[in-house]
């Protein structure tokens, strides 16, 4: 194979701190390595910088980046200009913001190819082709609309068909299919899988997820705090990793323990896999007792209106987002809700907490009916279940420290005796943060301590039933495992009901004790864990499942 | 789209009906009534509860309003009490001074801040930037009355290059009129919009859709103007909206300064003599311009970026 990409030594730092450490590899035409590493470890810093596309704060110390005999960290500027897009291409992480929000799909796709001698009519064209060959559905149509009209997974199909319009030599794909589902995440994989082998094109692939990186990549390379700790063909370091780090990686990730257990080895302990009992809820769920919470024919709508009013002969948009859901969790039991996005899981944990209004059905919270529920009912309600909101960081206000902030419960309901230091102190302590933490605020903190952060503060109102939204996403698989530790530890501690709505099969498999699936509104399938993973009757849930197996390449020989 | 033009049309609609009552009641309620002031004060009280009648002014308040309401939407704004002409007219004539002032003033506060701010966020914290900066602050704590006179005193009394009174005849004689009081209205606005615009252009330039933008390898010039600076503009265009109702404001100094047969003076010369239809035909004129600015500048926020109109809906 002929290189195409020789990095020597290269070392970018954001002021103070280096954040790519003399870093060389080499990439060869046609190949696909993939970059492993925890945020932080650098491994977006380290490709942005490759066509010199960091933000101003960075400055790259040293380093070459050799590309078809020129060094690109020292081209001009306008030569370097001539090869972005058209023979290097990136795909960003989020496809929510990768997008300009203010022009059209086919406006910024022809923007792409501004330095084409082809005529307008020809260049659209060419668009269509484009989004065709990426699988978009109607996309003559989808060139006249504006990204926010567009599905998450779309508008990845959008940003990969732009990267690859003009055929690259290499494309850099900086976590692509980490803001997706699991259903879309395979189908993202599948179709850049299929571009690489029409165009031939060298790819460079970033993801905190080794699976993912398993299943798509020759070569992988680990990082770690701006250093490679490995760099070697997938199925040798996934076989025999040499380094420890690598090697405590693979061991912690949730989804690659196959054998469910409610202790999952963290970063720390690595090295005693599976520590703790498996996920067995007899004397832990309270099955003889009423349920903590039961739903039955829940049913939720979502109104759009159109110009006229109603009674003009206006139109009415009714989207059944919610349609006869029923289920119950015990005392003591977690129940996983699954599905993919706009399946509608979290309209029903919203209905749970009184945020949307409901068209039908019955929320049972113990013996109140919450559906019948007035103002006092509901704010006495609210004491008894707590939400552990998706995005822990941006759920924490930025100006308080989390001292204040774990304890506002207690003031929001009355309780602003109790809202003292010391019961913060004890709310982190149980979430697993030192007292120190109070003094913190939220920007200080790591993905993970932020998802305590949230934790404490779910707890500040002893609730019994909590309702988890994605507790892992976004988070490194190093620390995906200590979260599901703190959820199974605080319900034995506590004897909490937990409703863990998530995407992410492999937290299911260690932290549930059933599972109910929806899909498009509705409750497909429901059922103990252990049944539905090897034996699921609906075949979403099997595709659901399938989906997560994909992560999971080199598992047996690992 | 459409669907959304026409509601935010319906909705500006609804507040000037709400304006024009809120209003012929503030202004009925304010000291001194108008038999005395047209009358003199030789009028007997049966005189003056003669001509009370006459405008109806000894109704009860809510068929007053409804009588008022009734007759602007037929487009009856009563007669000036002065002149005896219809209130409309008098409006008609003074109203397109007051627009071309407050256009002017818009194209100076947008046209020079949008630029300046956009610059300095491009060259941020560079000298350029921080020269901005403080013309900016500089511009908006200058009140628009001090302009107005230095400027009569400097570009009119002392080089004698444009003129310090009146409106003009003809359109080149009118802009050259139009100049000193459009700057008084307009330069403070350059300040606060340079520093609007530098602010979200900041914001902006750091999204990943302007960093991909460049890894396609789009020339920097497309991607400040047509990227960054469309979404950027939107506050702009929002603070612009509802500055046109600040700017009503000081175009009643800059008309009484500079002596132009504006709204704003109409306004200033009714008000002193208690001629209340030609008052409240005023109010009404300037709050009908305030209403019509904010729907366009919400309208012009959906057509930049079509995410606005689902954030206000």
């Amino acid at each position: 194979m002929d290189r195409l990409l020789q990095v020597d030594n290269l070392a970018v730092r954001f002021g103070p701190m280096q954040a790519v450490k003399w870093v060389s590899f080499t990439l060869h035409r046609g190949e696909t390595l993939g970059i492993v590493g925890e945020s932080g470890s650098g491994k977006s810093t380290l490709i942005w910088a490759l066509t010199r596309l960091l933000p101003e704060t960075a400055a790259i110390n040293s380093g070459e980046v050799w590309f078809e005999g020129a060094d690109l960290l020292r081209l001009p500027p306008d030569r370097l200009r001539a090869l972005r897009g058209t023979r290097i291409s990136y795909i960003s992480q989020d496809p929510m913001t990768s997008l300009a929000p203010g022009l059209t799909i086919g406006q910024q796709m022809m923007d792409v190819l501004h330095r084409e001698p082809w005529s307008a009519r020809e260049k659209r064209a060419r668009v269509i082709d484009a989004l065709d060959w990426v699988s978009l559905p109607e996309p003559e149509r989808r060139t006249e609309m504006y990204p926010h009209e567009l599905s998450g997974g779309q508008r990845q199909r959008v940003s990969i068909a732009m990267a690859l319009m003009l055929g690259p030599d290499i494309l850099l794909a900086d976590e692509p299919t980490t803001a997706l589902d699991a259903t879309l995440e395979v189908e993202v994989l599948d179709l850049l899988r299929r571009l690489q082998r029409e165009t031939g094109c060298a790819v460079i692939f970033v993801s905190h997820h080794l699976g993912t990186v398993a299943t798509l990549c020759d070569r992988v390379m680990v990082m770690k705090d701006g250093e490679v700790r490995e760099d070697g063909p997938v199925a040798r370091v996934f076989a025999a990793p040499q380094d420890d780090y690598t090697r405590r990686l693979l061991l912690c990730d949730p989804a690659h323990i196959l054998t469910p257990t409610r202790r999952q080895p963290t970063m720390a302990d690595a090295g005693t896999p599976g520590a703790g009992p498996a996920p067995d809820p007899a004397g832990r769920v309270k099955t003889e007792e009423a349920p903590a919470l039961s739903v039955n024919g829940l049913s939720v709508t979502y109104t759009r209106r159109g110009v006229l009013p109603v009674a003009l002969g206006g139109s009415v948009d009714r989207v059944h987002a919610v349609r006869q859901v029923g289920f119950e969790i015990r005392k003591g039991e977690t129940l996983a809700l699954i599905g993919e996005s706009g399946s509608g899981k979290s309209t029903v944990a919203r209905a749970i907490l009184g945020l949307v209004r409901t068209d039908g059905g019955t929320i049972l919270l113990g013996t109140d009916n919450l559906t019948a529920a007035d103002r006092a009912g509901w704010q006495a309600a609210r004491a008894e279940v707590a939400m552990m909101f998706q995005d822990p960081a941006g759920s924490l206000s930025p100006r308080r420290t989390l001292g204040e902030q774990v304890v506002e419960p207690l003031v929001v309901h009355g309780r602003r005796g109790e809202a003292t230091r010391g019961k913060a102190v004890e709310l982190l302590t149980l979430a697993g943060l030192d007292g120190g933490f109070a003094d913190r605020y939220p920007h200080e903190l790591s993905g993970g301590q932020a998802r305590r952060a949230g934790v404490a503060r779910a707890l500040a109102l002893s609730p019994r039933l909590i309702v988890a939204d994605e507790p892992t996403a976004g988070l490194d698989v190093s620390v995906q495992g200590e979260v599901i530790n703190l959820l199974n530890g605080l319900q034995e501690r506590l004897g909490l009901s937990i409703l863990l709505i998530t995407h992410n099969m492999a937290v299911v498999r260690h932290a549930a004790d059933r599972v109910a699936v929806m899909l498009k509104g509705q409750i497909v399938e429901t059922g103990p864990t252990a049944r539905i993973f090897a034996a699921p009757e609906h075949d979403y849930t099997a595709r659901l499942i399938a989906a997560a197996h994909h992560d999971l390449p080199t598992h047996e020989s690992a | 789209m459409f669907g959304y033009i026409l509601r935010r049309i319906a909705l500006g609609c609804a507040v000037l009906l709400l304006a024009i009552s809120t209003l012929y009641v503030i202004v009925q309620a304010a000291p001194g009534d108008p038999a005395s002031a047209m009358l003199g004060p030789k009028a007997t009280p049966a005189i003056k509860a003669a001509f009370a009648e006459k405008l109806g002014l000894d109704q009860p308040m809510p068929v007053q309003i409804a009588r008022y309401v009734g007759s602007v939407l037929s487009g009856d704004l009563g007669t000036d009490l002065r002149s005896r002409r219809p209130v409309t007219e008098v409006l008609a004539a003074h109203a397109p001074y007051t627009v071309e002032l407050i256009l002017a003033a818009l194209v100076i506060a947008a046209g020079l801040g949008i630029p300046l701010g956009c610059a300095a966020a491009v060259r941020r914290n560079s000298f350029f930037d921080r020269a901005i900066g403080l013309l900016s602050v500089s511009l908006i704590s200058v009140p628009p009355v001090i302009i107005a006179i230095y400027g009569m005193l400097l570009f009119s009394a002392a080089l004698g290059w444009l003129p310090a009174i009146g409106a003009g005849e003809g359109l080149a004689e009118r802009l050259h009129h139009l100049i000193l009081p459009a700057v008084a209205v307009g330069i403070g606005w350059v300040g606060y919009i340079a520093r609007l615009v530098r602010a979200s252009m900041i914001e902006v330039l750091s999204a990943n859709y302007i960093r991909n933008a460049r890894a396609f390898g789009l020339a920097e010039g497309r991607i400040v103007y047509r990227y960054a600076l469309r979404t950027a503009v939107a506050p702009t265009v929002t603070v612009l909206g509802v500055g046109v109702g600040y700017m009503l404001g000081s175009a009643v100094f800059a008309e009484i300064v500079f002596a132009r047969p504006g709204i704003g003076k109409l306004m200033y010369d009714a008000v002193i003599l208690r001629n209340y239809p030609v008052t409240l035909g005023a109010v009404l004129a300037a709050t009908t311009l305030l209403v019509a600015a904010t729907t366009l500048a919400d309208i012009l926020n959906a057509l930049i970026d079509p995410r606005f109109k689902e954030s206000r809906e």
